[in-house]
């Protein structure tokens, strides 16, 4: 009985328990409070080392008399006189510093500081450059770092941005670039040609560095080449109107930062990104000896401005990303002012504009199409399913006919909730290689009947189903992702509208990591899917020309078409925009003929934001949070 | 109780080996298999052969190609302490560095000779030049590998090019994805093979078609890039052996036997460390669940006594009914209820949303304190705790209803039982009934309950965790299974596997120390 075990014991060994999980608790928040203070006497060391910089800078150009790299007057001046690094006989096109599209400075509340807090659905896996795959690292990575060029936000024309200078071979076969003696990374050190260099050769094509998507997409690239210590050669195999994007839009890395890293630790690691660009990871790790420094998933992702950014430095003070994976838990974060701008989906977009009279008072609600918009569509199997029989579609007729038996009109008011524009066509509507006088093919179900009639399927014995002339009834199987209610309600859709026309289907839901292998196997009669986009133009190749109708290519509806075939060659090779544009407008009016899929909706982005914040303006190229300022106008209570 | 022990332990290797079997066949064999999420959507790539070339790549590199019982045999060589063949190194940053991969065979060799077998010797540097000198070679050897492997795809892509141009029967031989697997080829007949055309310069091509040409000269290309990948692999091989880093683990036998500590691997979705992810993820189930845990008992345990002892009356109905009403509302009904009216600022907005810290975390003192201008704040402590509020109520509220009616149950079975009426024979009073005879003993069967937690830990909850953006075990099993990412997939059945015939034994032994009637012998 003396050693029983009572009450009072249970609650001393509770309490001791509290008392241990406690202090172990105090102890890691002690370790992250001093994480904190390191990565702030890292920062103070940085700019101890640039502030000993720029003395040294300043006394050297008092000695010798040279101007000082600093201020835009003598950058300008840097720009015009010395052209040694060009090659003889190219015309040189010349870039001033990057400055905002849409000057935040002038508009009335502009205020600096402040924090801009993003709303992801999901965790991004890792913020290294080249190595991470997902579009919300993507978009954190697209503030941190920059590349030679980029897209100008309101013509899409590519534009320098690291580079001050460039010239492009008429041939196609090598590009120079010149970069801007001021850039700098946001460590302070220069951005050299030797920097890029390292990027290409050393980093990307480095096998032990598990950047193959990277890798594989610079294919065409033969060499990257230092004359000076600003000026930097591509050289390429052969002559695609990509090799411009392959030089320009790759973000430079610092290579002094990176190469203290081992490659294992750069496939591993979670947060190494440094860039020049106007935001900076708040913790980084100066190097290997400090490498938990960085940020790791689970966490919020915080950026803060770049104090040593070369050119205009952005208002905000810091941008967070955070995840909140529920969908009516994203929309609560940004009525709680939790959060400053969410992606909401089209049925919610319109719902709480709907429900709430008072909602746009407090916040933005933008509805735009952009180069980054993609598009959804019905793929027909126009060659044999699965190496097998031919489907219906192998005839342009039917899959024309098909197309005029869908009222996309309709599907998008009904299924998207009136969100999104009837596609056309495989390009982006908002770029110049898209024809605005190409009109999308009608909704009319006797047009198509006599199309149909034509290619042989008529009903013969009137019962109301269409045969061919061997009396085989027309059907067909429709393929779709399971797991979305968007996804059900057009499998229905379509499974009406063409049961209306005589025409039986059946649906077929699959799991997606199934679906992958169909689209490999080409084992479908009718898929929907999407494509993405991230720039005005990409390369057709990979999904219209009949060679990619081979395995790895993604043309799985085997269409064949030499007209396209040649298109495709043809733009491809062809270096000067405006030639190249109007080739891929035929491209797109053969691929409208031919209908090899039926496009049913170019999807806008779609963004809800604190009106707390000014200066947000829908580009072409999607959002620039650079610009974004915390206004010192007050915004009506909400 | 020590044979025992050790038997149960002992048996405890063949179910978890059984167990992780099972679960990694039943993945494998599912439509997509192993490695669909590194399913590569194009759109960019220029080039499709180079697209297929890549995977092939990635391929060769995951060891997605292997039958399914060699990756799993591959993955408990890795797991098991005791390693057996080269030992692996470990660089100074903690890398594993094991002994460079033999090179695949190149394919139809009855057809195209395989270039004669060579030996490259040299002699490595020594000290930090060594270090140097291996880092470089195993780049090298990596990229000739990967060469190699796409040559390898270029090679069958030519062949089924070649056949295609046959017709039947041939082409049906072919992979329902175009693809031509040589070994299904043996009878095909060769082309007039350059020998026997006479020596000219271009005789080479002679009396050929032109698609057997084309895989002709791809078997050159394959057999020069397995050259070059077969050269660099032994010089790297030659360098690892000189030992540019120490030795991992422990030796026994140089290049025989080891003793290291289990590897789990790279999680090829995310390019992290398997055990790295576990060890994010495993604190954070752990912490809403010993909180949750303690909260079922405290409440479920008395309420079951409560209405055992006032069998039929108002508290045992009352909670009987509203414990059942709670475990029937749904957890994601209840979580989006909880975000939609609780955390919401238009309606009560007493909790936040999302996550396990305030964005000011880092910068926060541990305990709660009011600065001079009198202001208060909150502190980490109490932060974690209001931000688990919500995620802890949704994993609370279903476990009432079980937990009470089983003690209630077993309460009422004693009640019954000889030795109570005796005591009341005796004249115990009934409170002393209740407590120290009826609930010690009706508290057995609730260890069988209690071992349970463990697993459900390990597993997490996937609902709640992905309600409230909590990122734990629950999110990653889940996303290990839709990803299908064989080394994530493995780790954590393994885990949950081992921990709950751990939690059982735990039980067992619980039994015996409770219960004198129970002995192992």
């Amino acid at each position: 009985m003396q050693s029983r075990f009572g009450l009072k014991d249970f609650f001393t060994i509770l309490l001791l328990l509290a008392v241990l999980i406690s202090v172990w608790l105090s102890m890691t928040q002690r370790t992250r409070m001093e994480l904190a203070i390191d990565s702030i006497r890292v920062k103070l060391g940085e700019m101890e080392r640039q502030d000993a910089l720029l003395q040294r800078q300043i006394e050297k150009g008092f000695a010798s008399g040279v101007p000082v790299a600093s201020g835009a007057a003598p950058a300008a001046a840097a720009v015009q006189g010395n052209d040694a690094w060009a090659r003889p006989g190219v015309a040189i096109t010349r870039w001033t510093s990057p400055a905002p599209a849409t000057d935040p400075a002038g508009i009335p509340g502009f205020a600096v500081g402040g924090e801009f807090t993003e709303i992801f659905e999901a965790q991004p896996a890792k913020l290294v450059p080249y190595i991470q795959s997902d579009v919300y690292g993507t978009r954190v990575l697209d503030r941190v770092c920059e590349a030679l060029g980029s897209f100008d936000p309101k013509t899409l024309k590519m534009v320098g941005v690291l580079a001050d200078g460039w010239q492009i071979d008429p041939d196609g076969l090598w590009i120079r670039a010149h970069i801007n003696p001021r850039a700098r990374f946001s460590d302070g050190a220069r951005v050299t040609a030797e920097d890029v260099r390292w990027t290409y050769l050393d980093f990307i094509g480095n096998p032990l560095i598990e950047a193959e998507r990277a890798r594989s997409t610079q294919d065409n690239l033969k060499t990257v080449k230092v004359i000076d210590e600003q000026t930097v050669e591509f050289e390429f195999k052969e002559p695609f109107f990509t090799n411009t994007l392959i030089a320009f839009v790759n973000p430079v890395l610092p290579k002094h930062w990176y190469s203290k890293f081992e490659p294992s630790q750069i496939n591993q690691a979670t947060g190494l990104l440094m860039g020049s660009g106007q935001f900076k990871m708040e913790r980084l790790p100066s190097g290997p000896d400090n490498i938990d420094v960085q940020w790791t998933p689970g966490t919020d992702i915080v950026l803060v401005r770049n104090e040593q950014y070369w050119a205009e430095k952005p208002p905000l003070d810091r941008l967070r990303f955070k995840v909140v994976s529920d969908e009516l838990g994203r929309l609560v974060s940004l009525r709680n002012g939790e959060g400053s701008m969410i992606l909401p989906s089209s049925p919610q977009f319109n719902k709480v504009l709907r429900d709430d009279a008072d909602f746009e008072k407090a916040f933005y609600a933008l509805k735009w199409v952009n180069m980054r918009c993609g598009y959804s569509f019905i793929a027909w199997q126009c060659g044999p399913r699965a190496g097998k029989a031919l489907t219906p579609f192998h005839d342009a007729r039917v899959r024309r006919a098909m197309t005029m038996l869908l009222d996309r009109e309709r599907m998008i008011r009904d299924i998207w909730d009136g969100i999104g524009i009837v596609s056309k066509g495989p390009m982006n509507p908002e770029s110049p290689a898209s024809d605005p006088a190409l009109k999308p093919l009608p909704f009319s179900p006797d047009q198509a009947k006599a199309l149909l009639a034509e290619a042989g399927w008529k009903d013969r014995n009137g019962d109301g189903i269409l045969e061919n002339e061997a009396g085989d009834k027309f059907t067909f199987e429709y393929t779709y992702a399971t797991g979305g209610e968007i996804s059900e309600r057009l499998a229905r859709f379509v499974k009406d509208s063409f049961t209306n026309a005589g025409i039986l289907v059946t649906t077929r839901p699959v799991d997606w990591s199934r679906y992958q292998d169909l689209l490999k196997l080409r084992d479908f009669d009718a898929i929907t899917m999407g494509w993405g986009n991230n720039a005005p133009e990409s390369d057709p190749r990979q999904i219209w020309h009949s060679e990619s109708t081979r395995e790895g290519g993604d043309n799985f509806t085997q269409w064949r078409n030499a007209d396209a075939d040649a298109l495709i060659e043809q733009g491809r090779r062809s270096m000067e925009e405006a030639d190249r544009m109007l080739v891929w407008r035929q491209l797109e009016a053969v691929i409208a003929r031919e209908q090899p899929y039926t496009f049913v909706r170019v999807a806008p982005w779609l963004r809800f934001v604190d009106r707390r914040f000014g200066n947000v303006n829908m580009y072409r190229t999607g959002l620039q949070p650079e610009e974004f300022f915390r206004s010192s106008v007050p915004v009506p209570a909400y | 109780m020590a044979t025992y022990l050790i038997r149960r332990l002992l048996l405890m290797i063949p179910t978890v080996l059984g167990i992780t079997l099972m679960v990694f066949l039943i993945v494998a064999l599912a439509p997509g298999g192993i490695g669909a999420g590194l399913a590569v959507q194009g759109g960019q790539m220029s080039d499709t052969s180079k697209v297929a070339q890549m995977q092939a790549y990635l391929e060769d590199r995951y060891g997605l190609n292997d039958p399914v019982v060699v990756q799993y045999g591959r993955w408990i060589a890795r797991v098991c302490p005791v390693r057996f063949g080269m030992t692996s190194l470990e660089s100074p940053s903690g890398e594993r560095i094991p002994v460079p991969r033999e090179l695949p065979e190149p394919p139809m060799q009855w057809a195209f000779a395989a270039p004669a077998a060579f030996e490259v010797t040299f002699t490595p540097q020594s000290g930090d030049a060594l270090v140097e000198e291996f880092r470089a070679l195993q780049r090298d050897a990596e990229g000739r590998r990967r060469t190699y492997v796409g040559s390898v795809r270029a090679f069958k892509d030519a062949l089924a090019d070649h056949v295609r141009s046959l017709g039947e029967p041939w082409t049906s031989r072919l992979d329902p994805k175009g693809g031509a697997d040589p070994q299904k080829f043996r009878d095909l007949p060769l082309d007039s093979s350059p020998t026997t055309s006479p020596a000219q310069t271009d005789a080479a091509t002679q009396g050929m078609t032109a698609t057997w040409a084309k895989v002709n000269a791809a078997a050159e290309q394959m057999h020069l890039a397995w050259s070059l990948a077969e050269e660099a692999r032994q010089r790297a091989t030659i360098a690892f052996k000189a030992r540019p880093f120490p030795a991992a683990g422990i030796e026994v036998i140089r290049d025989v036997v080891s003793i290291d500590s289990p590897d789990f691997g790279v999680a090829f979705s995310r390019n992290r460390p398997v055990w790295d992810l576990i060890k994010t993820a495993l604190p954070v189930t752990m912490l809403i669940n010993l909180i949750a845990f303690p909260i079922i008992y405290l409440v479920a345990v008395p309420t079951g006594v409560l209405a055992s002892v006032r069998r039929g009356g108002a508290a045992d109905v009352a909670s009987g009914f509203f414990f059942l009403l709670l475990y029937s509302v749904p957890v994601v009904l209840a979580g989006v209820f909880a975000i939609g009216f609780l955390a919401n600022n238009q309606y009560l907005g007493w909790f936040p949303v999302s996550g396990l810290h305030d964005s000011a975390e880092a910068t926060m003192t541990f305990l709660p304190y009011t600065d001079e201008s009198g202001a208060w704040h909150r502190g980490w402590l109490l932060d974690t705790l209001w931000h688990l509020a919500l995620p802890v109520l949704c994993l609370v509220y279903g476990g009432f209803a079980v937990l009470s009616k089983q003690t209630r149950a077993s309460m009422l079975d004693n009640f019954s039982a000889d030795y109570v009426r005796t005591a009341r024979a005796k004249g115990v009073s009934r409170k002393d009934i209740v407590i120290s005879h009826v609930l010690r003993n009706s508290l057995l069967p609730l260890i069988t309950m209690f071992v349970g937690i463990f697993p459900a830990m390990l597993g997490g909850s996937v609902v709640v965790e992905r309600i409230f953006t909590i990122p734990g075990m629950g999110s990653l099993v889940i996303e290990a299974i839709n990803l299908r990412d064989r080394e994530l997939i493995l780790a954590n059945t393994f885990m949950i596997s081992s921990v709950s015939l751990l939690a059982l034994l735990m039980a067992d032994i619980l039994y015996a120390l409770c219960d004198p009637r129970v002995a192992y012998e």
